[in-house]
């Protein structure tokens, strides 16, 4: 048995150099098939860190009436801060607005400016409310418009809602797009698979005909072939996974940009699951690839 | 050891490639298989190693009925029931010895038993001195001295040559006669197709006729009749 395998896998190797180039159109397709599958992974990673990040980032504001009493202020705090899906809620004061105010047009001459011709702090104070869990925002606003104080000057709620939901539609946009583009690459390869496994029987038609007439059994004349689409798997495989980690080194720059002061690391994320990944890639590709070479070989080595 | 009952072979639309053949051939018999083209010896010959199935009849070797073989037990047919025909099948890309020993390397034989079974195979047919040598570095007769010894590695029970000689000219093909005597001569079955009067009329062995696929003659030393 170890003697016809190694045989087997001898053959295997033989037709791959025999085709060289025909294997070599084969494995590059293969990594372009591997290459768009894990382009979708890591868009989807990317997109759902972002959704995380822009979700931390979102608390609701409750905006108050600036005559309100520190008093009553302190007790809606406290009503809110005892709502289930609430986190923290932070006390704005009139003055803690106005800091931040200018604080974040400290360069804006002219906005500075105005409101020193106010006289006046014109800012009300607010409570910052975050969220325990940023998916059930829904269930959080609707506990909020249930609570009536006459302190509440304005609830300003829809921006972040319209946000998250803009950022949704992009994401899983993205990701049908990524799919479709998947797909097409994984329906290209099966065929391009299919084909190459073709050309393989054909150009060993000689052989596979001589083996049969010497007494081979059909197991030992079509493993060859199915050996050779997992060995095009494996350098498939290999060879994305190499150029998927150099892509992503050259892309983590830009991305620490985007996800300023948040610990996310793409690089990281792939190498902390790249035995997975890899073997996940390498078992799906291959069991994929077997079945195409088994109608291939049924169907065409029957010489 | 090779036992045929009425066995017929229909092809469609309506042709009989072989009619109701019944023949019996015993173990270490030298048959000559004879008749026009397109009678159906060929025919009768991949019925043999199972690569047609008969239509009607039952077909034996030994005790082993192959009328019905599956696909799984062929290759066992084909390592007792050894063929070699006139385009001598050997792959251009490998010396004489290597096609020799593929047929061993398919079957699984260890690499032991290979470089143990080849030189003394190709000893046997004539071939000791050109082992290395390619097939279109050698004869025709020495192609099919090869091919020989390919079909022998297995020690088959029974050798069918169907039109061994067609390719050859008569000293070659005198050669190739005399080769498959000496391995008859050991014990091995042969059954020759061919249509070659000079040569069945030498051997004076027995001489089955086919006419329109049906046996028209079985005489135990006979002559090329038609």
């Amino acid at each position: 048995m170890l003697i016809s395998l190694g045989r087997a896998l001898k053959f295997s190797f033989q037709d791959i150099a025999r085709n060289i180039w025909l294997s070599f159109v084969t494995v590059i397709i293969l990594v372009l098939a591997l290459f768009s599958v894990n382009l979708l992974i890591a868009v989807q990673v990317i997109s759902s860190a972002a959704v995380d990040t822009v979700r931390d980032k979102i608390d609701i504001s409750l905006y108050l009436r600036t005559e309100a009493a520190e008093s009553d202020i302190l007790a809606l705090r406290g009503k809110i801060a005892a709502l289930p899906n609430v986190r923290e809620v932070t006390y704005i004061s009139k003055q803690q607005a106005l800091a931040d105010f200018q604080k974040k047009h400290e360069n804006n001459p002219d906005v500075i400016g105005a409101l020193r011709e106010l006289d006046t702090n014109p800012l009300s104070p607010s409570l910052a409310i975050h969220p325990q869990d940023p998916n059930k925002y829904d269930e959080l606003i609707n506990d909020l418009n249930h609570i009536s104080d006459p302190i509440i000057e304005a609830r300003n709620f829809d921006d972040h809602k319209l946000l998250l939901q803009k950022i949704d539609t992009i994401t899983s946009r993205i990701s049908e797009a990524g799919f479709l583009v998947s797909l097409l690459f994984v329906l290209i390869t099966l065929l391009f698979l299919y084909n190459t496994i073709r050309v393989a029987i054909y150009t060993h038609r000689q052989e596979i005909a001589i083996m049969r007439l010497v007494g081979a059994s059909s197991w030992f004349i079509r493993a060859p072939f199915l050996i050779s689409s997992v060995l095009y798997t494996l350098i498939g495989v290999i060879i994305t996974t190499g150029l998927f980690y150099l892509f992503l080194s050259l892309l983590q720059p830009y991305l620490e940009t985007f996800f300023l002061n948040y610990d996310f690391n793409i690089v990281s994320y792939f190498r902390a699951n790249f035995v997975y990944l890899l073997l996940i890639e390498f078992f799906g590709t291959a069991i994929v690839n077997i079945l195409a070479s088994l109608v291939a070989v049924r169907k065409y080595s029957n010489i | 050891m090779i036992r045929l009952d009425n066995v017929s072979k229909l092809y469609q639309p309506n042709i009989k490639a072989l009619d109701h053949v019944s023949l019996t051939i015993k173990p270490g018999e030298f048959v000559s298989l004879v008749g026009q083209s397109g009678t159906g010896k060929t025919t009768l010959v991949r019925c043999l190693i199972g690569e047609e199935k008969p239509s009607e009849g039952k077909i034996l070797i030994g005790d082993w009925d192959i009328t019905d073989i599956g696909k799984s037990e062929i290759p066992y047919l084909r390592r007792q029931v050894a063929v070699i025909f006139q385009d001598f099948k050997l792959l251009p890309k490998k010396t004489l010895a290597e096609n020799v020993a593929f047929a061993l390397e398919v079957a699984g034989k260890s690499g032991a038993k290979i470089k143990s079974v080849v030189p003394e195979v190709m000893k046997i047919v004539g071939l000791g001195s050109k082992m290395k040598r390619y097939p279109n570095q050698v004869s025709g007769g020495e192609q099919q001295r090869a091919a020989i010894a390919r079909a022998l590695v297995y020690q088959p029970k029974v050798l069918l040559a169907d039109e061994p000689t067609g390719n050859l000219d008569s000293i070659n093909a005198q050669e190739i006669i005399d080769l498959l005597l000496k391995i008859n001569e050991f014990g091995t079955t042969v059954l020759l197709v061919t249509h070659n009067r000079e040569i069945v009329n030498r051997l004076k062995r027995r001489v089955i006729t086919l006419h329109d696929g049906r046996l028209i003659s079985d005489q135990a030393v006979g002559k090329y009749i038609i």
